[in-house]
């Protein structure tokens, strides 16, 4: 029924907020008023590791200019985003535990006597061992960065699915292989800051942020100032990009409202790049081992899989991370017995989080180029592969992930086609190949990390006098689209013009409480739960509808603004008309409410650790990438990206093309360029010229294929479009070097230098080869 | 956001002027474009009380053709030169040069005197205050050992101007100015191989004019970069070569990014008089690895850079040679 309605869902719509965007006048953090603001600034460990034994502050509080100062003994309470796992202050105490980590911080006056403060700050340490890497944390004499966490394993998981051996002695062949991912940040465009006013007369605090989570703010403000949560409000300005980093709270947001508590007014604390990159909380540094077996027709008999992940000096996501890697492996092929041994690491480096693809991204390398290397030796085609493995819809997999709608296949069918994957390939000429990969994502987690009884999503709509339809969400837009997203599913519920709905988001003084945006959970739980706020809303315009009409409520039809009776030729009530009956019946202004909760059913197996992965509808992508290599320089070139994504329904489409060509940069970043790297725990890839994000220069065409497979639970069919075309990006474009050099290369990023070293490695080895053949 | 030290900044209108305004030592710095000096300022290298604008100087902001050749002053922007005409007519490797560096937005402001002065670079010293303090400092700026090469009491940061090898390979000679001084110099003359004092310049010294002169050999510059843009050069080579018959009657090649100054390969007059082919190539090849000393100055390996620095060489002679169709192709 719904699916048939489509004056505003289903058409490309512009975002409602793009005009700020492009002119310039959308407000971020940092372009707040902040001329009666005091400057912040933080002082960071120059050293991975150490016992702190002194922070002297004495001088830089004596300086003038200065009105606070803080350090870990400002907050005895630790944050963190999962509720298990906080073991971080936001300004270190006893311990640092990487190069970067803040020590203290200071307001000043203004940015030139913050940064003079910083100078006059003395600290002592004594200097422990720093472990860089997951094996050397992981060595037999290596000390515990944190003392509940013997041999610094934050968590070890070991999950069993099926009969592994049978499946393995069922295969016609079994390969197994290591994979190396190297570590990545987000790079998101907008820098870290924060914007905070505290009213020492109320002992009340106003934040400004650049986060996704605004409610995960405002819990870790009252618990790290130990504040009544009421006397905060956490507002959300534009924000410049999240990708996962900015979902939990981080460090800045705390240190700030410390600042401005301790400076008792308004303290403006913004990071730089290099600060930014060293919050991070990106993708862990990864090791891959996995196997899998095969039948000679392509079917998957069994997987196993050990992942290793430097998860950094801190818990963060850390756990989510680790069980995602795992559980991700299920829910996009069929795959009768799965092993899972995952390993999260602690490390003296920047603490990982979460990451756009969060979890499943390395391990999807691993799996689609393996599968490749599979298919080659049993001479199969990737596609045939591919589709030899899988899903019917609905069904759940053996880790309990309910899969109720699955496009896959046609994903495949249409990149293959518009690739010309079938007349082209192998026919490209020298240095050029076409490789593909498929991959999937949730539309939500299931079942939100703060168990608190309420909905998962809550929305309310406002309507008043002046017929404008206010809808007032948690929702944070962080240049994903989700207000214009919210908006349109209003207006084609309401049956009336988008430029009516007017969208209010992300202000705690304002708006319901939103879990947030991650895990592309706004469109499928906030969208829902629109309808049903738009639901109830329609239901109270068409009892006065009706009323006026003197027809039943059932009669009552809306469209295009108009509401009239079904049959009825008459002219209708037009919609102002509509409120101001209904306004008049209701006794004034009308809110409604609505909510969306996932059913218990689809929040995850039984097993411990079963609700990472579990979602009630995945996204699934195919894409295919045609590569040029320069095999005298190792420089890869992308030429063409064709990508297929089954995002259930196209509520923009517009929107959606759009986020599927970001998630395939993004792809192409980790694939190509982008790696973080420490020389001795010193963050050495803090700017935009160390840290290769693509540019657009070497942007490829995207050719982005919607494919829409209606999931009878997201708002009119709709699952996530953001994060599910990432993973597949990295592995075709390694399927697609070893189409056209025959080089297998099983480390990311693919840069110039890794490729001529793969090439001189192989001529080595062919050189042997024949050495010894003609020794023979 | 690191904070810039408090400087005042003065707009002469001659060079004389602008030279006179120049307190001597690092008090006072030239600035044109200001894409490096500006990023090095906010990372606390150097503390200036002075900056000294060059672009209001009308001297140094012209194109001139002279004798058959052609002069440039040092304030013409990256963007003039690959916009102009001639240049890309007669001296193409130039202005691919100036095409290869940073971003539109970057060859808007900078300049070719700003380029061919850019500062050395080195991923230990293109950094925060906070992360070079973290440190210890390095060789070149504040510190006592080299992260390059600690064993060693020389600065390796590598010279990253794209512009100075098409310039060399076209025997570019420089103007500079000082107190009561003008000279000319040929443009190799300006460099020393030391990371740390890479330019033979006073600081109160100022280059002005570059000469190109006149019948320029056929020449191309490619360089070596993980993308398509922003990057500087991880090795840039420009060469320029004579063919008669089949046989190499002239070549030059020039390098950047591989050491701490731009320089002319030594040795070519040994590939003269011998016939264009694939051993010919080789041998090239190898006068370039041995020549170039790159060091582990940026996050791409140093043993890339070498092995890259060669096969663009090889690349843009077989071009020049005729031996494939194109050879302009930046890697």
């Amino acid at each position: 029924m719904l699916q048939n309605r489509r004056a505003v869902v289903g058409q490309p719509t512009p975002l409602i907020d793009g005009i700020e965007k492009v002119t310039g006048t959308a407000k971020y953090t940092a372009d707040l008023p902040i001329a009666d603001a005091l400057i912040g600034r933080i002082l960071r460990s120059p050293v991975s590791h150490a016992r702190i034994l002194r922070i002297d502050t004495a001088a830089a509080r004596a300086l003038p200019g200065v009105r606070a100062v803080v350090t870990g003994e400002d907050c005895a309470q630790t944050y963190g985003v999962l509720p298990i796992a906080m073991n971080e202050y936001p300004l270190a105490r006893e311990r640092v535990r990487y190069r970067g980590e803040p020590l203290a911080a200071v307001a000043a006056v203004d940015a030139e006597t913050a940064a003079a403060a910083l100078a006059l700050i003395r600290c002592e340490f004594e200097i422990l061992p720093a472990y860089e890497t997951a094996a050397a944390a992981l060595a037999p004499d290596a000390i515990p960065l944190h003392p509940d966490k013997p041999g610094n394993i934050e968590r070890a998981v070991h999950h069993r699915f099926g009969d592994v051996d049978a499946g393995f002695a069922q295969a016609d062949l079994v390969r197994e292989h290591v994979y190396r991912c190297a570590e990545v940040a987000h790079a998101q465009m907008e820098r870290n800051a924060a914007l905070v006013e505290y009213d020492p007369a109320r002992d009340s605090l106003t934040i400004w942020s650049t986060t996704q989570v605004p409610y995960y703010v405002h819990l870790m403000l009252a618990r790290c100032l130990e504040m009544e949560a009421s006397r905060i409000r956490v507002v959300k300005p534009f924000v410049g990009g999240g990708f996962g980093a900015r979902v939990e709270t981080l460090n800045f947001e705390i240190i700030a409202a410390l600042l401005a508590r301790a400076a008792g007014g308004k303290v403006f604390l913004p990071l730089s790049r290099e600060e930014s990159f060293l919050t991070h909380r990106g993708r862990p540094e990864t090791e891959i081992r996995l196997k899998l077996g095969m039948t000679r027709a392509g079917r998957l008999t069994a997987c196993a899989c050990e992942v290793v992940q430097r998860g950094g000096a801190y818990a963060g996501y850390g756990i989510v991370t680790i069980l995602y890697a795992g559980a991700l492996l299920q829910g996009l092929y069929q795959l009768p017995a799965v092993a899972y041994d995952g390993l999260r690491v602690y490390t003296n480096t920047p603490p990982c989080g979460a990451m756009r693809g969060h979890g499943s991204v390395d391990v999807r390398f691993a799996f689609e180029a393996l599968l490749d290397r599979m298919a080659r030796e049993l001479g199969l085609d990737p596609f045939a592969v591919r589709r030899a493995n899988l899903l019917t819809a609905p069904c759940e997999t053996l880790n309990g992930l309910r899969v109720e709608s699955y496009g896959l296949g046609e994903c495949l069918d249409r990149v293959e086609e518009a690739s010309g994957w079938r007349q082209r390939r192998g026919r490209l000429g020298h240095g050029r190949g076409l490789g593909m990969a498929c991959s999937h994502y949730v539309s939500g987690a299931a079942k939100p990390i703060h168990w608190t009884g309420e909905p998962h999503a809550v929305v309310h709509l406002r309507l008043d006098f002046d017929g404008g339809v206010t809808l007032l969400t948690g929702a944070a837009d962080i240049g994903q689209g989700s207000s214009t997203v919210m908006a349109e599913i209003a207006a084609e519920m309401l049956g009336i013009r988008l430029d009516r709905v007017r969208v209010v988001a992300a202000d705690s003084a304002l708006t319901p409480k939103d879990n947030g945006s991650y895990s592309s959970r706004v469109t499928f739980m906030v969208g829902n739960a629109t309808i049903d706020a738009a639901r109830a809303l329609l239901a109270r315009l068409t009892a006065a509808a009706a009323e006026r009409l003197g027809v039943p409520e059932t009669a009552v039809q809306c469209e295009n603004e108009t509401f009239f009776a079904a049959g009825n030729d008459g002219p209708g009530l037009a919609f102002a008309e509509v409120v101001r009956a209904a306004l008049a019946r209701e006794g004034g202004a009308i809110t409604v409410k609505g909510t969306f909760t996932c059913p218990v059913a689809f929040q995850g197996g039984k097993h411990k650790g079963g609700a990472v992965g579990a979602t009630m509808g995945f996204s699934y992508a195919a894409q295919v990438v045609e590569v040029a290599v320069d095999d005298e320089t190792g420089l890869v070139t992308v030429e063409n990206v064709w990508v297929a994504q089954d995002c259930g329904f196209a509520i923009n489409p517009l929107a959606v093309e759009g986020q599927i060509q970001g998630a395939v940069l993004m792809g192409m970043g980790q694939a190509l360029g982008e790696e973080t790297r420490y020389e001795k725990g010193l963050a050495v890839h803090t700017s935009f010229l160390d840290y290769r994000v693509p540019t657009i220069g070497e942007s490829p065409p995207i050719s982005v294929h919607i494919v829409e497979s209606v999931d009878p639970n997201g708002p009119f069919g709709a699952k996530e479009a953001s994060e599910g075309a990432l993973a597949s990006f990295p592995p075709a474009l390694v399927n697609a070097i070893a189409d056209a050099l025959g080089l297998e290369i099983d480390t990311l990023p693919v840069t110039p230098d890794r490729v001529l070293d793969a090439l001189a490695r192989r001529r080595r080895a062919q050189r042997l080869a024949q050495a010894l053949e003609e020794a023979l | 956001m690191e904070v810039l030290p408090r400087f005042e900044v003065v707009r002469p209108s001659t060079v004389a002027a602008a030279i006179a305004a120049h307190q001597g030592g690092q008090a006072s710095r030239f600035v044109a474009g200001g894409t490096d000096l500006m990023v090095n300022l906010r990372h606390g290298l150097g503390t200036p009380e002075r900056l000294i604008d060059l672009r209001h100087i009308p001297a140094l902001c012209t194109i001139a053709t002279e004798n058959g050749g052609m002069t440039i002053g040092a304030a013409v922007t990256l963007a003039e030169i690959l916009a102009h005409p001639e240049i890309r007519h007669r001296y193409p490797a130039l202005a691919t040069a100036a095409g290869a560096v940073g971003a539109p937005a970057h060859r808007e402001a900078a300049t070719i005197g700003g380029n061919l002065c850019l500062d050395t670079r080195c991923v230990f010293y293109n950094r925060s205050a906070w992360a070079r303090e973290a440190n210890g400092f390095c060789l070149k700026h504040r510190g006592e050992t080299c992260h390059v090469a600690p064993t060693g009491q020389r600065c390796h940061a590598a010279f990253s101007g794209d512009l100075a090898p098409a310039l060399l390979v076209y025997g570019a000679t420089i103007e500079i100015a000082g107190e009561a001084s003008l000279r000319r110099v040929p443009l190799s003359d300006l460099y020393a191989e030391d990371g740390a004092a890479h330019l033979r310049l006073a600081p109160n010294e100022l280059l002005t004019r570059i000469y190109l002169p006149p019948d320029p050999w056929p020449a191309l510059y490619a360089k070596a970069r993980a993308r398509g843009a922003i990057d500087f050069p991880l090795a840039g080579v420009a060469v320029a070569l004579r063919a008669e018959a089949g046989e190499v009657v002239g070549l030059r090649a020039a390098l950047t990014g591989t050491n701490p100054r731009p320089f002319l390969l030594a040795g070519v007059e040994a590939l003269h008089g011998e016939r264009l082919d694939e051993s010919w190539l080789d041998r090239l090849g190898k006068l370039v690895q041995k020549q170039v000393s790159p060091m582990r100055t940026t996050l791409l390996a140093a043993q890339y850079r070498r092995r890259v620095a060669s096969a663009l060489a090889r690349r843009l002679a077989a071009a020049l040679g005729g031996m494939t169709a194109e050879g302009g192709a930046a890697a």
